[in-house]
């Protein structure tokens, strides 16, 4: 039986239940919105990189903070294509991989997974919400394998 | 033979703000939610690494909350941060 997300050939293959890919393409969608309303759910996706020099800060801000939003636009419009065809080229693989990381980030963000403690309790009110965190997690995991495979093996490969 | 004094030995101004010679570095930052590969596969996409420095600087992460990861000019180490903020990474950047 083969791996639900895999390689083939040249390209790559996300085969996932179809219950997974109605939850994904839902996230696609609510991540869109909070991204274009600049949520506070998605500041864990644009850290400021000056620490406490907010001058600094606001510069990177001008400068990269849109070009990180459309990049993160473009990658879940790239997501929903994967999941229509099932299949990703290795751009689209790429950036199928980082829009399941963005997606954790935000769903960790809204759950309260923010600090050093791993052991946070589960709220009931986010049971659903730990399930495809979960779920993304195993998704991402399978995905790192499959890429991170093909650099083991090709040396060359995976530069990207 | 001279008698005079040592000639003045010219060095680089390594402590003023601004100077090119001023190394920054990048630093990753553990959080609760990155997954151990993923920050792994990350440094040794963006980077080049081996598995085995990727591993061990994940690792530095993870145990000891942040990791150099990457050092050069200011403008060097703006591009490294804003390609590990594409990935989610929680970088930040500062002077040595």
């Amino acid at each position: 039986m083969s791996a639900p997300i895999r390689r083939d050939g040249d390209a790559y293959v996300v085969e996932l239940d179809p219950s997974m890919v109605a939850v994904i393409e839902g996230l696609c969608g609510e991540m869109e919105t909070l991204l274009r309303d600049g949520s506070p759910l998605t500041e864990r996706l644009f850290p400021p990189p000056y620490g406490d020099d907010d001058e600094r800060n606001e510069g990177y801000a001008v400068l990269a903070g849109s070009e990180l939003t459309e990049n993160r636009l473009a990658a879940l419009e790239t997501v929903r294509g994967v999941l229509r065809t099932g299949r990703a080229d290795e751009e689209e693989f790429q950036a199928w991989m980082r829009s399941l990381n963005d997606m954790r980030l935000v769903l960790g963000t809204m759950m309260g997974l923010t600090d050093e403690d791993p052991g946070v309790p589960r709220r009931p009110e986010h049971e659903q919400a730990h399930q495809v965190y979960e779920f993304l997690g195993a998704a991402l995991e399978m995905t790192v394998m499959t890429i991170a495979g093909d650099m083991d093996e090709g040396g060359s490969r995976g530069g990207a | 033979m001279s008698t005079t004094s040592p000639s003045q030995v010219l060095e680089p101004d390594v402590d003023s703000e601004g100077s090119v010679d001023n190394p920054w570095v990048v630093i990753v930052w553990n959080d609760p939610i990155n997954l151990m590969s993923y920050v792994s596969f990350v440094l040794r996409k963006l980077f080049g690494y081996s598995k085995a420095k990727a591993d061990k600087l994940m690792m530095q992460v993870h145990t000891e909350g942040r990791a150099v990861v990457s050092s050069g000019t200011r403008s060097e180490s703006e591009r490294d941060v804003f390609r590990l903020h594409e990935h989610g990474l929680w970088a930040t950047m500062q002077q040595d």
